[in-house]
């Protein structure tokens, strides 16, 4: 195992699937076990070509860009790694299989000697959460039962700071860096935005800035309020699903038809954006289940669909084009209640283009 | 206990029986897959409801299938909403099927074409039965709900001669794959297994069900074979739908006993079958799914869903038992055997056996499908040639 210059254990964490929803957790489980956590460096272009050399093209982005962290890791000289497989988060409730047998591509894709920490979270047969931290803890060797609940204990109290800020609608970098230094920062007080949507994406493909070309920071750009799955509590988003009348059957469906239910069904957003990775298995039936929805109550969406070659150029033309039709529609709602407003962003706009021909005369 | 039957609240809300239907007007269909329709037709027949049979899947049934359904989903689902279809226009009013959550994207098909059936304002009632515990008594109230049949003796009738058709038939296709390549006379299988698919469906008598496999048996012995010849082995493995349906996999078996070489597919619909409904403890042998869990302990440590394991435990088996190749077979986007793709290239390398993975979609053309497999093929018996050429030195 390596161990950095204090004579401390390191365990590596690959930057990608399950880190953008538990890395809290992790992180406080392993340095309450002693550990030292080190993360591997955010998503390049140069990281998914290395990653996608490793298994075959089929494969989607996510499972690639995966691949591509673990190689980041080797290359840092960190030689034990934590690749959980969540199999099921509740009775009958399963990942996606790639995620379930995330441990099981790693083994065969990498030819590399190192140490994998593969934990199993499996609540249809059984294993529960606690099982799966006990697991962790005794394939790095500690035994020690009080030292491994006081390890738990600080995972969930590091975990619950980093909810409370997500659900008060702090952004998710912000979030995580404050509650890693087991900090708790209030909402700052926010202009309230024109016009609002909800993103209806998995973590991973979301708050990774490269797979989802900074999409809440080109939304909030253009003056539009994005809510994301992290800012719904768990039993909100379970709620919605049963109101919409639907069965939970993927474990992440929470981040996605949960989010998107929820505020759909409170009406607290224009529009849907959904975006999903290229040849996802799951997203193509929650898309279409929100499509269902959305297209009966009325709700505008669009789904944008990425893999490792999208460009950003006609990525960003879609988005403005969606967002255009939001604000024409939401004028014309105005117009009819006889309520008159311009959207802040257009009159942003329209001072600007005025300056400039004051200056150029 | 308590998630289960929140499970199944949660279920049986979502597929409301329809029970205004009166049984003498119940027409059931069930979707294809491979020889099933020979089964089902056998035992909702004697429980005494009337079946219409989906026509077979064709390119215009895929385009119907196509049409209407969403755009990642995978193959087998878009046949799946075929079959529904052209079943209703036939005059069905009752669709069948089982599931298997937590599988892959398969426990959605019946959620997903329940609700797009309704949008596309057909009527009909849609019956789901569990394949996971308490299977037996799910399927019991199924067929229940359809039929109301309280016959115990028709009930047996019904699950005794479905098992023994598709026993049958299994055993049939198995014997036309050994045949084929080695029979003299070219056809003489072919025939043969046409012969007694006809006569396994219009067999009605309990009695004569049983006796079929023993009769096929003696009569495939009749064809005169070549006993001597030297013919490749070949594993066909892969996703359960696309290797029981030949029209998805455009007949691979045919195309590769044609050219000389005889197929083994260790995934059998009577196999799992006899797997899935028997409760555990009547296991007598080590059944299919213990043995792959067995031989692929050194690639994967654990079950992730679908057939990845029976993928990697066969062809790790496979290789320890002196077969030749092995051709991995997957519709486009399957999860599971995207895993197992991965999984396949080192388990080809370190066990020393060949393995093409084809990928079915709706576009795949024959010719360059032909083309691979004949590539394909011509690399296995030169494989097959120099290895009996050391074994003569």
């Amino acid at each position: 195992m390596k161990q950095n210059n204090n004579g401390v254990n390191v365990i590596g964490i690959p930057r990608a699937i399950s880190y953008y929803n538990n890395y809290p957790f992790y992180f406080g489980f392993f340095k309450g076990l002693g550990l030292e956590v080190l993360i591997s460096d955010r998503t390049t272009t140069k990281l998914i070509n290395e990653g996608s050399n490793y298994v075959v093209s089929d494969t989607c982005l996510p499972i690639k860009v995966f691949v591509g962290h673990v190689i980041n890791l080797l290359e840092k000289g960190c030689n034990t790694i934590f690749i959980p497989s969540l199999q099921s988060t509740a009775y009958k409730v399963n990942n996606c299989t790639k995620i379930r047998g995330l441990p099981e591509i790693i083994r065969n894709v990498i030819n590399k000697p190192f140490k994998m920490i593969e934990p199993t979270l499996d609540k249809t047969n059984n294993i529960s959460f606690k099982d799966f931290c006990y697991d962790t803890a005794h394939q790095l060797d500690i035994f020690d039962e009080n030292k491994i609940e006081i390890a738990i204990q600080y995972g969930w109290s590091i975990y619950n700071n980093f909810q409370q800020m997500a659900l008060a609608e702090i952004p998710f970098e912000e979030a995580l860096k404050n509650a890693i230094e087991n900090k708790i920062v209030s909402k700052p007080i926010e202009v309230v935005k024109p016009l609002s949507v909800v993103i209806m994406a998995h973590g991973y493909n979301l708050f990774d800035e490269r797979i989802s070309m900074n999409l809440i920071k080109k939304l909030e750009k253009m003056g539009v309020k994005a809510y994301t799955g992290l800012n719904v509590s768990k039993q909100n988003a379970i709620n919605s699903i049963q109101e919409l009348g639907e069965i939970q059957y993927w474990a992440n469906e929470l981040d996605l038809t949960g989010a998107a239910a929820y505020y759909m069904l409170n009406n607290k957003v224009d529009g849907i954006i959904a975006l999903s990775a290229f040849g996802c298995g799951p997203d193509s039936l929650m898309v279409d289940e929100i499509q269902y929805h959305a297209s009966e109550k009325g709700f505008p969406m669009i789904h944008l669909t990425i893999d490792e070659h999208t460009g950003e150029a006609g990525f960003v033309t879609r988005i403005e084009a969606f967002i255009d039709m939001l604000i024409r529609r939401k004028r014309k709602k105005l117009k009819n209640n006889n309520i008159k407003i311009l959207p802040s962003s257009k009159k942003e706009q329209i001072t600007k283009k005025e300056d400039k021909t004051v200056s150029f005369v | 206990m308590n998630e289960l039957k929140q499970r199944e609240e949660q279920k049986n809300r979502f597929f409301q029986k329809d029970n205004t239907i009166a049984t003498k007007d119940r027409v059931v269909a069930w979707p294809r897959m491979g020889n099933i329709d020979l089964s089902m037709n056998a035992l909702v027949s004697s429980l005494g409801v009337r079946i219409v049979e989906a026509p077979p899947n064709t390119n215009e049934a895929l385009e119907i299938g196509v049409k209407n359904s969403i755009e990642g989903i995978c193959l087998p689902y878009k046949l799946n909403l075929a079959n529904y279809i052209m079943a209703l226009e036939k005059g069905a009013n009752t669709l069948m099927m089982f599931q298997a959550p937590g599988s892959c994207r398969f426990g959605n098909y019946t959620k997903m074409a329940q609700k797009t059936l309704k949008k596309m304002g057909y009527k009909f009632d849609m019956v789901v039965f569990d394949m996971y515990q308490s299977k037996m008594k799910q399927t019991l109230q199924a067929f229940w709900h359809v039929t109301r049949c309280a016959n115990p003796y028709r009930y047996y009738k019904g699950f005794s001669t479905g098992f023994n058709k598709a026993f049958a038939i299994d055993t049939a296709e198995r014997l036309l794959f050994y045949t084929r390549p080695r029979e003299l006379n070219k056809g003489d299988a072919e025939r043969c297994y046409k012969k007694w698919y006809k006569i396994i469906a219009e067999t009605t008598s309990i009695w004569g069900c049983k006796q079929l496999k023993k009769q096929i048996i003696k009569d495939f012995k009749k064809i005169p074979i070549d006993k001597d010849k030297i013919v490749p082995k070949v594993y066909l493995l892969g996703e359960f739908f696309v290797l029981l349906d030949p029209y998805t996999n455009k007949e691979i078996e045919k195309t590769l006993g044609d050219l000389g070489v005889e197929v083994e597919r260790q995934i059998f619909f009577s196999d799992w079958l006899e797997h899935v409904l028997q409760p555990s403890f009547l296991y007598k042998k080590e059944s299919h799914r213990e043995r792959c869990v067995r031989f692929a302990e050194k690639y994967m440590k654990r079950a992730i869903g679908g057939e990845t394991i029976e993928t990697i435990g066969d062809t790790v088996f496979a290789a320890k038992n002196g077969v030749d190749g092995v051709i991995h077979i997957m519709p486009f986007s399957c999860m599971p055997e995207i895993v197992s793709q991965n999984i396949l290239t080192k388990v080809s390398k370190e066990e020393d056996i060949p393995v093409m993975s084809l990928v079915l979609d709706e576009q795949t053309g024959k010719a360059g499908y032909q083309t691979r497999i004949e590539a394909f093929i011509d690399l296995v018996k030169r494989k097959k040639m120099k290895q009996n050429l050391n074994n003569k030195k």
